[in-house]
C-alpha cells in the first residue's frame, strides 16, 4: 500500500500505491505509515498521485499518523494530490496542518533547506 | 433500483466492497441530470464527498438491513436522503429537548483549532448540523486536531444537513440539500 521509492539522509519519498483509500483499508494504511516512521525515523514525503478516491476514514488515518510523526519531531508532507482530494483537504482545513506540494521535487527542496 | 429523470432510489448493501461502484452509480445519475443553472463541477464535487461519507456512515452504522438512498434533483436543489435501521445517533438518544430554551437546544459537538461543529435540536428526534471555522489558528497544535471528519465534511459541503430518528419505524434519516 505504501512503497518507498527514494531515501535520503533525512527523508523518505513514498508512493501510495492504492487508488481507493477508504474505511476498508485506512487502518492498514495508518499502520504502514507508522511502521515507516518507526523504522526509518525520517521525514516522509507521501506521493498520493495514484489516489483517485478518499474518505473521512483515510483522512483520519493521515492525521493520526501526522500526530505520531510530530511526536517524533518528524513530519509527513503530501504531494501529487488530485484536485478534488486537495479541495476536500482544504474544505476541512487540513491544509493548515499538512505541508502540501505539487511534486515530490518541490517537497524535497523545501525539506532540504 | 428505480429511476426517473429527476429521482433515483438506490439500495446499498452496507458492504464496503460495494462502496465505490455505488458512489459511481449515484454520481452517474447526478451527472446525467445536472440542471443548466447549476455549477456542474461544484455540484459534482459536493455530491461526491457527501455521498462518500453517507456510504461510509452506512457501512459503519447502518446495521444488517440495507440502506436506502433517495436522490431528487429539482430546478433549484439536489436533495439526498439516506434511510437506515441501525443504532440511533448518540446525540438524539442523549438529549432532552427544550421547546422554550434555544440555548439548551444548541450544543457544540466538536471543536478543534480548525473547525467548530454544532448540533441544533429542532425537536427531540431531529438535529440540524452547522459548522464554523475556528479562529485560533495562531495557537494551532496538530495534537488538538480532531480525527473524525464525516459529519463535518457533509455539513461543510451542503446547504442543509439534518438527522431525524423515527421511533415508529426505528429508522435513521439523514437529509442533505445542495442549492444551485
Amino acid at each position: 500500500m505504501i512503497t518507498v521509492v527514494k531515501e535520503g539522509p533525512k527523508y523518505l519519498v513514498a508512493d501510495v500505491t492504492i487508488t481507493e483509500a477508504n474505511l476498508s483499508n485506512s487502518d492498514q494504511f495508518k499502520a504502514e505509515l507508522i511502521a515507516l516512521l518507526d523504522k526509518h525515523h525520517k521525514f516522509i514525503i507521501l506521493d498520493l498521485q495514484e489516489l483517485k478516491y478518499v474518505d473521512s476514514a483515510f483522512l483520519s488515518a493521515l492525521v493520526s499518523a501526522l500526530k505520531y510523526a510530530i511526536s517524533l519531531q518528524l513530519d509527513i508532507v503530501l504531494v501529487g494530490l488530485r484536485t478534488d482530494i486537495r479541495d476536500l483537504i482544504k474544505l476541512i482545513r487540513l491544509d493548515k496542518v499538512f505541508k502540501i506540494y505539487n511534486y515530490a521535487e518541490d517537497a524535497l527542496f523545501a525539506v532540504s533547506k | 433500483m428505480q429511476s426517473s429523470a429527476t429521482k433515483l432510489q438506490f439500495e446499498f448493501s452496507n458492504s464496503s466492497d460495494a462502496l465505490v461502484t455505488s458512489l459511481q452509480y449515484m454520481l452517474g445519475h447526478i451527472t446525467a441530470n445536472i440542471p443548466v443553472n447549476a455549477d456542474a463541477d461544484d455540484l459534482l464535487f459536493r455530491s461526491k464527498v457527501i455521498i462518500t461519507e453517507l456510504l461510509t456512515n452506512a457501512i459503519k452504522h447502518g446495521g444488517e438491513v440495507s440502506t436506502l438512498f433517495d436522490i431528487e434533483i429539482t430546478a433549484n436543489s439536489l436533495n439526498l436522503k439516506k434511510t437506515d435501521h441501525g443504532t440511533p445517533l448518540y446525540l438524539v438518544s442523549n438529549h432532552k429537548h427544550s421547546s422554550s430554551d434555544q440555548a439548551e437546544n444548541r450544543k457544540l459537538i466538536s471543536a478543534d483549532p480548525l473547525n467548530l461543529l454544532y448540533a441544533y435540536w429542532e425537536n427531540e428526534n431531529a438535529i440540524r448540523f452547522i459548522s464554523e471555522e475556528s479562529s485560533i489558528e495562531d495557537f494551532l497544535s496538530v495534537e488538538q486536531v480532531m480525527e473524525h471528519f464525516g459529519i463535518l465534511i457533509i455539513t461543510r459541503s451542503s446547504d442543509e444537513f439534518t438527522y431525524t430518528y423515527h421511533k415508529d419505524t426505528s429508522s435513521n434519516i439523514f437529509k442533505v440539500r445542495i442549492d444551485f
